[in-house]
C-alpha cells in the first residue's frame, strides 16, 4: 500500500535559483498550532523552553501571539496532546507548505510584496505577515534565509509571485 | 512661434542624437530633450487640440503642470499610452508620438466648430442640454459625448509589459530634488538615517537644471548624495499619493525612455513608508488671464527658461513677456543671456524696483509699465499681441513670436494637502502655504512658500477694454474653462469653490487645476467681492500625476491576479476532463464530461451512478475549524442553534449559524472526536468568515472560555464516497475502524487508517445515500484518490462534480446557504425548527428569533415546488405569483432558489421561497418566464427517500 503514501506536493520539487536568491520547498514537517494564556503551561507539558516574547523563536517553536505558539519540527517527531489540559494541541502539519528563501537579495525579494520592515526583523524573528493578499508566517532563519509558511492552496500563487519578482 | 535650438547652451547631449515621430512625420531631437522641448526646436508650435472648443494648443508650461501638450505614445501593440505631457516623455530613438483630440489631422480638426459656438456652450451645458427628451440619452446623447469628450483614446489591448512593486521603508523620504530637496539629503547624509530621495526627473537638480550658475553646485552635490551609502535614490518616479502614518505610493519609470526596454519591467510601483517627509516639490508658476493666453506660443516664463538653459533651446526668435511678479524678468534676461531676442517687457505693475528696469535697459528691451495685454493674433502660433494702458487706452499692436506669462507662484501643496496638513493664505503671494502639519512632515523651499523669485501683484484677470462677456480669457486651460464660465457660475448662484468646479470643471482635468486652481479662485472672490478664503479650496486627491494602471497592478495580472486556490485532486481531475468552476477563490470540478457528453447528460450519469452504484467526490474545499478546549463544547453550544453539550465523542451533528440578527449564515456537519475536541465543517465560501465570527464571539464576548479555534481546512484532503456501494469499497481499505452499520452508524466519526495514512473518517451524507468523507493530510489526498478509483472499478465508481452534488442534495431538500437562503432567512424560514434548541438559554441570534417581525405570520417559507409539467425546469431566479391574470405589476409572492432536472425521478423539482409557502401545501402557483408562465405545486422539500431509509444501512 506503499503508493498512497506518496506526497501530492503544491509546487516543484526543483528550486528556482536567480536574481540573487534560491527559493526551494523544505522538506515536510510536522507543525502544531498550540495554543494556551500562558507559556508556563506547555513548557511543563512538552519539556521544552517555549518563547514568551511574541515574535521570538526557540527551537522550533515561533510565538506568533499572546496565546499562540507554532512547533515546527522534523517529520516522526512525537507530540503531547493536551487533553483534559486548559490549552490547545492542534495537528496543522499538513496544512501550510514552507518555501525557503535564500541568498543576498532574498530580503528584497520578500519586500516585494511584504509590508514589513524586513531590514529591521533580525534573524530569529518569525510573524505572520502577508506577501500582497496572501497570509504567511515569516521566519527569519539568518541573515540570508527566511522561512515561508504559506497555506498549501495558496503555495502556487506565492512561489509564481516570488519567483517573479526574483527576475525584476 | 518659431523655436529654434541655440548654439550652446543646456545640458542637453549634442554629439547624441536621436530621431523620434510625432503625427508620422520624423523630427531629430538630442538625447536629454523632452519631447516638447526637442519638437519646439523644430518648429513645431501646436501640440494638441483643446477638450471642448478643439483649439490649437501649444506647450504652457516645462514640466508636470502642462496642461495643453498632451500626447500618445505608442511602443507597439497594447502599448499605447494616451494622455502623457510632452514635457515630460522622453526624447530617444524610434520614439513614436501622436496628438490627441483631432481629428482628423492637428490642422484641421472638425471638433473647432465648437469653438464659433462657444457662446452656445457655457459652463453647465451638458447638463442643460441634454437632459430632454429622456428618450435621447442612450441612443443619442451619450454616444455623442463620448465619441466628442474624453482625453486621448483608451487602450483596447491586453498590455504586455511587466511591472514590478515593493514596499520600502526608511527614517527619511524627500520628495523632490531641486536645490531645497538636495540640500535636506545633504544635510541627512551625514546622520545614520536611512534615506529615500525620489524625484519624477530623470536627473536630479530641480530648478537648477535651468540655472546655469548652479550647474557646478549641483554636480558636486550630487556626487555627494551618490556617494553617501545610507542613501538611495529614486530618479523617474513620481510620489503620486500621500496616505496614512506616511504611507507615500509611487511609480518609478524605468524603460519608457529607452529605445528598447527588453524584457524588464516598465515600471515600478513603491510603497514607501517613512519616519519623516520632507517635501520639496517646488512651485508652479501662474498663467495670467487674458484673451487669446492659449494660443500656441503663449506659455510660462519660467518655462522658456527651463528650455533655453537645460535643453538649449530657444521659443522664438522675438520674445515678448507679460509679467505682474519679477520672477518673469528675470526670465527674460537669462534669455537673453542664452541668446534669445527680447521684443518688449510688459507688466500690469505701475512701478517695479529699479535694478529690474536697469538690467531691461541694459539689455536694450522696451518696457511698458501699466500695461496689459489685450490680445494675441494668430491662431497656430503668436504673430502678435494688442497691448493697452490699464485704463484701456494706448491700444497699439506689438509683432512677437512668443508671448511669456509670470503670474507669479503657486507653492505645490499637493501631496501635503493629502497629508491633512493645514493650509494657510498668504495675501502677498496670492497662495496658500502650508500650515499645521497632521503626519510627520515639513515642507521646505519653494512649495514651502519660501523663495528668492522676487515679488508680485497678485489680480485675477487682467485689465481689459473689451467685453469680458464676449472674449475668451482662459483658466483651465485643459478643460477650457474661461473667466467667463467662472463668472456665470457665481451668477447662477455657485457660492462655494467646490461647486463652482463641478460646474465649470475647472481643475478637474488630468492635470487637476495645477494652474488654473488659484486664477479660478480669485476670479470668483472678484465676482462675489468675498476674500479668498471664504470660498474655499477644492480638495488634493491622490494621484498628483496621472498613473498607469498597469503600475498601480504591479504584479497583480495574468497568473498572480488573484490566488486559484487547487485542491491536493485537482491535477486529477485536470487530467480526467473535468470542467471547473470558481467557488470563492477555490477551483472546484463541477462535472465530468465524457466524449460527447453535455453538462446535462454528464450530470445526469453522475447522479445515477451515486443513487444505483458509487459515487466519488473532492470535498476538500470545506471550510474545517478544529475547537479545542476544556469549554469547547459550551462554546459551541452558545454559536450554534442546537444542543451541543451532550453530543457524545465520535458522534456528529448538524449545526445551524445565525448571526445576530437571526438570519442563518452558515451550516455543516461536525464532529465530536474528544470531550474538548471538535471538528467543524462550514461552507467552502463561508469557511473564514465563520473562523472570524467565531474569533470575534470568542475574543471580544467570551474572553473567559479555555477553548482555541484552529483553522483545518487545508489539513486535510476530504474524499466523499457516496452510493450504496460505499462501504463495501471502504472495507478492506480500512484499519482500525468497524464499518458494520451498528459500530459506526449514520453521523458519527471514526480515526484509523485507510491503506496506511491516516484518517478522520466521517458517516455522513449530503446525497442521501450511504456515504462517508474520509479526511487524510492533504498531501496524501491524490494518491488516495487514485487507489480509490483503482479498487471501486469493480462498484462502477463514478467521479462527480458540484453540479451533481447540488442536484442530490435538492432531491434530498439538504439546503445550500447562500442559494437557498439570502440573509434575510430565519431556520423557521427554512424549515430547520428541529434544529433550533428550545430550551437553550441562550445562542447567537435567539433573541432575534422572537422579534415580532420574525414571529409574524406571512414570511417567506422555503418549500418544495414541482411543476405541472414534469419535463420543465424552472429558472433560478424566477418570480412566483399567486394569480396569473392579475394586472401588471403583478404582486411577486416569492422566487425559485434551487431547480433541476432529477435524473432520479425523471423529473424537474425545484425549491422556493414563498410567502406563508409552508401554509400553502398542495396549492398551484404559477411562474411567469419569458414565452409561457408555468404551474406548479407546493410541498414538502424532501423529493427522495423521505424516511432516509438509503442513510441508515
Amino acid at each position: 500500500m506503499s503508493d498512497t503514501l506518496v506526497r501530492t506536493e503544491p509546487v516543484p520539487t526543483v528550486p528556482f535559483a536567480g536574481g540573487g536568491v534560491t527559493i526551494s520547498r523544505a522538506a515536510p514537517m510536522v507543525r502544531y498550532s498550540i495554543r494556551a494564556r500562558q507559556p508556563q503551561a506547555l513548557e511543563t507539558l512538552f519539556n521544552a523552553r517555549f518563547p514568551h516574547k511574541i515574535g521570538a523563536t526557540e527551537g522550533g517553536i515561533a510565538c506568533l501571539g499572546p496565546d499562540e505558539w507554532l512547533l515546527r519540527a522534523g517529520e516522526g517527531t512525537a507530540i503531547p496532546m493536551s487533553e483534559g489540559l486548559p490549552l490547545a494541541v492542534t495537528d496543522i502539519s499538513e496544512r501550510a507548505v514552507c518555501l525557503i528563501v535564500e541568498g543576498a537579495r532574498a530580503a528584497e525579494v520578500l519586500m516585494s510584496g511584504c509590508p514589513l520592515d524586513l531590514e529591521l526583523f533580525a534573524a530569529g524573528r518569525a510573524t505572520r505577515t502577508l506577501y500582497e493578499t496572501v497570509e504567511i508566517i515569516l521566519i527569519r532563519e539568518t541573515d540570508d534565509c527566511f522561512h515561508v509558511e504559506v497555506w498549501r492552496s495558496f503555495a502556487p500563487w506565492l512561489w509564481t509571485a516570488l519567483t517573479t519578482a526574483a527576475t525584476h | 512661434m518659431s523655436g529654434y535650438r541655440l548654439a550652446t547652451g543646456g545640458r542637453v547631449d549634442r554629439t547624441a542624437p536621436a530621431q523620434f515621430s510625432f503625427d508620422g512625420q520624423s523630427y531629430e531631437g538630442l538625447a536629454g530633450d523632452t519631447l516638447a522641448s526637442a519638437l519646439i526646436a523644430n518648429g513645431v508650435a501646436v501640440f494638441g487640440r483643446s477638450f471642448k472648443y478643439h483649439r490649437p494648443r501649444g506647450v504652457l508650461g516645462s514640466g508636470s503642470e502642462e496642461p495643453n501638450a498632451l500626447v500618445s505614445v505608442d511602443r507597439g501593440p497594447g502599448r499605447f499610452t494616451p494622455n502623457l505631457r510632452a514635457t515630460n516623455v522622453e526624447v530617444h530613438d524610434r520614439l513614436t508620438a501622436v496628438s490627441q483630440n483631432r481629428w482628423p489631422s492637428l490642422k484641421t480638426d472638425f471638433g473647432a466648430i465648437n469653438d464659433r459656438l462657444g457662446m452656445f456652450l457655457p459652463a453647465g451645458f451638458y447638463n442643460k442640454t441634454f437632459m430632454w427628451p429622456r428618450s435621447f440619452w442612450d441612443k443619442l446623447y451619450e454616444p455623442a459625448i463620448r465619441r466628442m469628450a474624453g482625453l486621448g483614446e483608451a487602450p483596447t489591448e491586453i498590455d504586455p509589459d511587466i511591472y514590478a512593486a515593493t514596499y520600502a521603508h526608511c527614517d527619511l523620504l524627500i520628495i523632490g530634488a531641486g536645490p531645497a530637496g538636495i540640500d535636506a539629503a545633504l544635510e541627512a547624509a551625514g546622520t545614520n538615517k536611512r534615506i529615500v530621495l525620489i524625484d519624477d526627473q530623470n536627473e536630479l537638480g530641480g530648478g537648477a537644471l535651468a540655472d546655469p550658475s548652479l550647474f557646478e553646485w549641483l554636480e558636486r552635490s550630487v556626487k555627494a548624495l551618490v556617494d553617501a551609502p545610507n542613501l538611495t535614490i529614486l530618479t523617474r518616479t513620481t510620489a503620486f499619493g500621500y496616505y496614512h502614518d506616511n504611507f507615500i505610493g509611487a511609480v518609478q519609470r524605468l524603460t519608457d525612455h529607452l529605445p528598447d526596454g527588453g524584457n524588464a519591467a516598465r515600471e515600478k510601483l513603491w510603497r514607501i513608508r517613512a519616519g519623516e517627509v520632507i517635501l520639496a516639490q517646488g512651485a508652479i508658476e501662474r498663467p495670467l488671464v487674458f484673451e487669446g493666453n492659449d494660443t500656441p506660443g503663449v506659455m510660462l516664463a519660467s518655462a522658456a527658461r527651463v528650455f533655453a538653459n537645460r535643453y538649449g533651446v530657444a521659443v522664438g526668435r522675438s520674445v515678448a513677456l507679460m509679467a505682474s511678479h519679477d520672477s518673469g524678468w528675470h526670465d527674460v534676461f537669462a534669455l537673453a543671456k542664452a541668446g534669445e531676442g527680447i521684443t518688449a517687457i510688459l507688466d500690469i505693475r505701475e512701478a517695479v524696483d529699479d535694478v529690474l528696469l536697469k538690467q531691461a535697459a541694459d539689455i536694450g528691451v522696451a518696457v511698458k509699465l501699466g500695461h496689459s495685454v489685450i490680445g494675441v493674433s494668430g491662431r497656430h502660433g503668436v504673430k502678435a499681441i494688442e497691448i493697452a494702458r490699464n485704463d484701456g487706452t494706448g491700444k497699439m499692436l506689438v509683432s512677437c513670436d512668443a508671448l511669456l506669462m509670470a503670474g507669479g507662484w503657486t507653492p505645490s501643496v499637493h501631496l501635503w494637502s493629502q497629508s491633512k496638513g493645514s493650509l494657510r493664505w498668504r495675501d502677498d503671494l496670492g497662495a496658500y502655504v502650508p500650515d499645521k502639519p497632521n503626519e510627520k512632515v515639513r515642507c521646505v523651499g519653494a512649495c514651502a512658500g519660501t523663495w528668492n523669485f522676487g515679488s508680485g501683484l497678485v489680480i485675477d484677470e487682467l485689465p481689459t477694454p473689451k467685453d469680458q462677456a464676449r472674449i475668451k480669457a482662459f483658466v483651465d486651460f485643459q478643460n477650457d474653462v474661461t473667466a467667463k464660465d467662472i463668472r456665470l457660475a457665481v451668477r447662477e448662484g455657485f457660492r462655494s469653490i467646490e461647486h463652482i468646479k463641478r460646474y465649470t470643471t475647472n481643475g478637474m482635468a488630468t492635470d487637476q487645476g495645477k494652474t488654473s486652481n488659484l486664477n479660478g479662485l480669485q476670479i470668483a472672490s472678484q465676482a462675489m467681492a468675498r476674500p479668498v478664503t471664504d470660498i474655499g479650496l477644492t480638495t488634493f486627491r491622490p494621484p498628483y500625476t496621472p498613473q498607469t494602471f498597469g503600475a498601480l497592478a504591479g504584479h497583480a495580472k495574468d497568473a498572480l491576479f488573484q490566488p486559484t486556490r487547487k485542491t491536493n485532486i485537482d491535477g486529477w481531475a485536470e487530467e480526467n476532463g473535468a470542467v471547473f468552476e470558481l467557488v470563492a477563490q477555490w477551483r472546484r470540478a463541477r462535472y465530468f464530461p465524457k466524449a460527447g457528453e453535455d453538462m446535462h447528460a454528464a450530470v445526469n450519469r453522475e447522479c445515477l451512478a451515486v443513487r444505483e452504484r458509487l459515487g466519488i467526490f473532492d470535498a476538500s474545499t470545506l471550510g474545517k475549524i478544529e475547537v479545542v478546549g476544556p469549554d469547547a463544547a459550551e462554546f459551541l453550544n452558545r454559536m450554534y442553534t442546537n444542543p451541543w453539550k451532550a453530543l457524545e465523542p465520535g458522534r456528529c451533528r448538524y449545526g445551524l449559524l445565525l448571526k445576530e440578527d437571526g438570519f442563518i449564515t452558515d451550516d455543516g456537519v461536525s464532529a465530536r472526536l474528544a470531550p474538548d475536541r471538535f471538528h467543524l465543517t462550514t461552507t467552502t465560501g463561508g469557511a473564514a468568515r465563520v473562523l472570524n465570527m467565531m474569533e470575534d464571539y470568542l475574543q471580544t464576548e467570551w474572553p473567559d472560555l479555555n477553548v482555541w479555534l484552529t483553522s483545518t481546512t487545508e489539513q486535510y484532503a476530504v474524499i466523499a464516497l457516496q452510493g450504496p456501494n460505499a462501504r463495501k469499497l471502504l472495507q478492506p481499505l480500512v484499519q482500525g475502524i468497524d464499518l458494520s452499520a451498528e459500530a459506526f452508524p449514520h453521523m458519527a466519526i471514526r480515526e484509523g487508517t485507510i491503506c496506511g495514512i491516516p484518517t478522520r473518517l466521517f458517516r455522513v451524507s449530503f446525497t442521501g445515500e450511504l456515504g462517508f468523507e474520509i479526511n487524510v493530510p492533504t498531501a496524501h489526498g491524490r494518491a488516495l484518490w487514485e487507489r480509490i478509483m483503482a479498487e471501486g472499478a469493480q462498484f462502477g465508481i463514478t467521479p462527480y462534480g458540484t453540479e451533481a452534488m447540488h442536484v442530490l442534495r435538492a432531491e434530498k431538500g439538504y439546503i445550500i446557504v447562500g442559494q437557498d437562503t439570502d440573509g434575510t432567512v430565519t431556520p423557521y424560514d427554512a424549515g430547520l425548527d428541529w434544529a433550533v434548541g428550545k430550551k437553550k438559554p441562550d445562542f447567537v441570534g435567539r433573541r432575534s428569533l422572537a422579534r415580532p417581525d420574525i414571529v409574524a405570520s406571512g414570511r417567506k417559507q422555503l418549500v418544495g415546488l414541482l411543476t405541472d409539467d414534469p419535463n420543465v425546469v424552472l429558472e433560478e431566479g424566477a418570480q412566483i405569483v399567486a394569480d396569473p391574470n392579475q394586472p401588471i405589476p403583478m404582486k411577486m409572492i416569492g422566487h425559485v432558489t434551487s431547480s433541476y432536472w432529477s435524473a432520479t425521478l425523471g423529473r424537474s423539482i425545484a425549491l422556493a421561497f414563498v410567502a406563508g409557502g409552508q401554509g400553502r401545501m398542495g396549492e398551484t402557483l404559477h411562474i411567469p418566464m419569458p414565452g409561457k408562465t408555468h404551474t406548479a405545486k407546493v410541498g414538502g422539500m424532501v423529493f427522495y427517500d423521505p424516511e432516509g431509509t438509503r442513510l441508515n444501512v
